[in-house]
């Protein structure tokens, strides 16, 4: 009997239990740092909870475990993004205790943070209703703020990090504003409701479309795309590069998948009905994927910093991406979601390499990688295959999912076939500009020689992550279905 | 009773006020209070809108929002702290501080 109820229970909890098992993490790591002073001891607790997670996550893909409990609502979709926010985390998470970066007196404080914005970001994809979208993405957001801002004594840091609050915040209030239109509109705050009303509207009420433009400027903030990007490359500079890899990859795909679950949701219906509002959308959003490639591409070659370069290639990936809601066939979503996850190891790995080399002394210039192939052989040649990934080059990673991407721009079945031509034709000219930057820096490493010739060595954990990285930019590359299969699946049943 | 246009308008006008303020302002705690301005802003819609239509979820929403930006302001004021400690000043468009404005 009893055990009926306890087992009843458990069942009701599976969709929370990622976040119950991160939730246990955030709350307690400050005692344990309190009571246990060795930051060793609070980084391996987080590891095992992480890794935790990440067990209990891919079960539930495996299974394809559907269920909803208390509005949380756990699907094939949700699973993707929450394994694509806990690989970030574990890479992260691994290389915290040996980055000189990360503050170690506060890092009780700094894991707590962590675990809370990836709470946050599994909260927003198991959630279908625009107050629990709202809730996570501030969770998210307050507390990356706090996160690049724990670099305290750096001047630096610490004006990114106001620089990243304000914008932040004034986005939340666009977005809330945004909201609040479409819930007067609409009478419901609930996804499937508003896309309810949006399919069976006869004409579209003005005070809707100002609302959903505010919501599209507000996330646009969160994805750092064009025009709303300048925050962007400051903040990845400024703070701790382990945070850096968290913000550009982890919080990032989280605001593309808000983009997913409220957009998609809601015109879905639009254009299949044919009217206007979805159309309209539908190049608006070509039109930002356009210019946010090409402002990314563009601006990186100027750039003179690693890490700079690296975030304005990440407003040019998001660029990508956002190519899947311009198209908005199933094709084109799977895809979207499968260059997440490439992108994650590409863009991880580059950053960890250069959080290692920082953690060896090596500067944030370009130029100070010069002759980098004779110190650290190894670390080079991964730099190498990550920025190859990056630009596309067969057989990488990369490559497969951008060309999915764009095969998917230029597939369009029915009626609207040919119309995203044009986007893909863009986004491959990008990936040629892209290729400059990026062999710049390989042409550093390789063909210049540098003053220093001292080897590198750097910390065992950087090592274990950087090969993670390696092996699934590798494999997934030349395998795609191991992720792409599920991507499918996930879009499918969003 | 009072139009219900009255209210939104009058949200409208909070907003533009406030987004006039973090545009132009530069003392970062006058930015921050502009930020306050606009999700206030929006606040009196949702309200508005839950009177109206006989709704209780924008009243929740409400509540939410109103928790969500005492933390956000909470976080924002001790970052500011911060960086007041180091460069002495909250002022955000310094010669020195190129990088500030956006």
């Amino acid at each position: 009997m009893i055990s009926d109820i306890v087992v009843n229970i458990f069942d009701d909890l599976t969709p929370l239990a990622t976040m119950i098992i991160l939730a246990i993490g955030a709350l307690s790591f400050p005692a344990v740092q309190m009571f246990i002073k060795k930051h060793t001891v609070t980084w391996a607790y987080a590891t095992i909870l992480v890794v935790l997670a990440f067990a209990v996550n891919l079960v539930l893909l495996i299974d394809g475990i559907e269920c909803e409990y208390l509005g949380v609502c756990l699907s094939p979709y949700s699973t993707f993004m929450a394994l694509l926010f806990l690989t970030v985390l574990f890479l992260v998470v691994l290389v915290s205790n040996s980055s000189t970066e990360t503050t170690k007196n506060h890092s009780g404080a700094y894991y707590s943070l962590l675990f809370g914005a990836t709470i946050g970001m599994v909260f927003v994809t198991t959630s279908t209703d625009l107050l629990t979208i709202f809730v996570g993405v501030e969770l998210t957001s307050i507390s990356s703020y706090a996160l690049v801002a724990l670099k305290r004594k750096d001047g630096r840091a610490s004006e990114a990090a106001v620089k990243y609050a304000i914008i932040g915040g004034m986005s939340t209030a666009l977005t809330l504003y945004g909201i609040s239109m479409v819930y007067g509109v609409a009478g419901s705050t609930e996804l499937a409701e508003i896309a309810q009303y949006v399919t069976t509207m006869t004409d579209t009420p003005w005070i809707l479309a100002i609302g959903v433009l505010c919501m599209l400027a507000g996330y646009g903030f969160k994805i750092a795309a064009v025009p709303f990007h300048m925050w962007a490359p400051d903040v990845y500079e400024g703070a701790a590069t382990p945070v850096s890899i968290f913000l550009a990859t982890a919080s990032k795909k989280m605001g593309l998948g808000v983009f997913i679950q409220v957009f998609l949701v809601m015109f879905i219906g639009t254009t299949v009905t044919g009217t206007i509002f979805g159309e309209t959308f539908q190049y608006i959003f070509a039109i930002i994927a356009a210019v946010t490639m090409t402002v990314g591409n563009v601006v990186a070659i100027a750039q003179t910093n690693i890490k700079r370069m690296l975030a304005y290639s990440s407003i040019a990936q998001a660029g990508y991406i956002l190519i899947m809601m311009a198209v908005m066939t199933p094709n084109a979503e799977a895809a979207g979601l499968f260059h997440m996850f490439t992108h994650v190891f590409m863009k991880g790995g580059a950053f960890l390499i250069v959080g290692a080399l920082i953690c060896a002394g090596v500067g944030e210039k370009i130029s100070d990688y010069k002759g980098l192939a004779k110190r650290a052989p190894v670390l080079a040649f991964a730099m190498m295959l990550f920025l190859f990934s990056l630009a596309g080059i067969p057989p990488l990673a990369g490559f497969t999912s951008k060309f999915f991407l764009f095969a998917s721009a230029v597939g369009v079945p029915g009626e609207a076939s040919g119309a995203w031509v044009w986007l893909a034709f863009v986004a491959i000219l990008n990936s040629a500009i892209s290729l400059y930057y990026y062999a710049r820096v390989v042409k550093a490493m390789y063909i210049e020689k540098g003053e220093c010739t001292d080897k590198i060595k750097i910390p065992a954990t950087f090592m274990v992550a950087i090969a993670i990285c390696v092996v699934f930019v590798i494999v997934l590359g030349v395998y795609p279905d191991l992720v792409y299969g599920f991507a499918e699946t996930a879009v499918g049943l969003i | 009773m009072i139009p219900m246009e009255f209210f939104l308008v009058l949200a409208a006008i909070l907003f533009c006020i406030g987004a006039y303020g973090v545009l132009t302002k530069s003392n970062a705690i006058v930015v921050l209070m502009c930020i306050e301005l606009m999700l206030n802003a929006a606040n009196i819609n949702f309200v508005t809108f839950a009177a109206y239509n006989y709704d209780i979820t924008g009243q929740a929403f409400v509540i939410m929002s109103i928790s969500v930006a005492a933390a956000e302001v909470a976080v924002g004021i001790a970052i500011l702290l911060n960086a007041y400690k180091i460069r002495k000043t909250t002022e955000l468009n310094d010669a020195e501080l190129t990088t500030m404005r956006w």
